[in-house]
């Protein structure tokens, strides 16, 4: 059903010459395939949240000792635990692609006297950076170097 | 409330930005090894061994890396969430919803800089 949105979304920004109606959200706004990725892109917030709070736990298991941690590491053995990190990864990879394509869209026409670099270059430079800063933490975590 | 809100937009808006580009990028290999392969049994039993993960998280950039791995998803998840509220509750208690999101947020945050020290 259609469902007045927010107020401020669609204010121009000098008062028109006629009165006009308040926005309305067309019918089934959030299943359009453009709303729909835009809603899940924020959904992914809540399962960041989550996942924020449990690596909480985890550093804290650390801080706690031994038995605390073998406790914990044990726990996420859990397939809940495995599931929901499953479903993170997901989330975290959605959001990476979605943020990065976003990202050089989103840069200034220039930063003071330099101008930023072109599109293509900025989505190479962060997924060179989201790939090297995986690998280096997947391979730390691991045990595959420093070990 | 709405007054306070906008004054820390700017400081809400690093935090949640932060979270997306450094968040995910700390958190991909995170998720990774501590929530899939290591319970799965995918990698060494010693790689996670209580002796070496608090050696490495006790180090300077151990440190430095779990604060921003702790901290800065809370910030993005707690931004987004309001942005969810926002589209499907509207604007009327974003004020409510939003101080309470920050709130868990902040909560989260310092909780996270004690565990980063305490270790």
């Amino acid at each position: 059903m259609a469902r007045p949105v927010n107020p401020h979304a669609m204010t121009p920004s000098r008062p028109g010459r006629t009165r006009t109606a308040p926005p309305q959200a067309p019918n089934g706004w959030y299943a359009q395939p453009r709303m729909l990725r835009y809603l899940l892109f924020d959904a992914t917030g809540i399962v960041y949240l989550l996942v924020g709070f449990v690596a909480l736990r985890v550093v804290w298991a650390l801080g706690s000792g031994p038995a605390a941690w073998a406790e914990l590491m044990r726990q996420l053995r859990n397939p809940l635990y495995v599931a929901f990190h499953l479903l993170a990864l997901v989330c975290v990879v959605f959001v990476a692609v979605r943020f990065f394509r976003l990202f050089p869209k989103a840069q200034p026409g220039h930063i003071g006297p330099a101008k930023p670099p072109p599109g293509p270059v900025i989505l190479a430079g962060l997924y060179a950076a989201w790939i090297g800063v995986t690998l280096v933490v997947t391979a730390i975590l691991a045990g595959w170097v420093l070990r | 409330m709405k007054h306070l809100l906008l004054k820390l937009e700017p400081l809400i808006w690093l935090l949640f930005g932060q979270g997306i580009l450094i968040g995910t990028m700390l958190l991909t290999g995170w998720i990774l090894v501590v929530g899939v392969l290591a319970p799965m049994g995918l990698v060494s039993q010693g790689a996670l061994g209580f002796a070496r993960a608090h050696s490495l998280g006790s180090s300077l950039l151990g440190r430095l890396f779990l604060l921003g791995l702790l901290v800065l998803p809370l910030w993005k998840g707690a931004h987004h969430v309001r942005s969810l509220s926002i589209d499907f509750g509207g604007v009327e208690r974003d004020a409510a919803v939003a101080s309470l999101l920050y709130a868990i947020a902040a909560v989260g945050s310092l909780l996270a800089v004690v565990a980063v020290v305490r270790l």
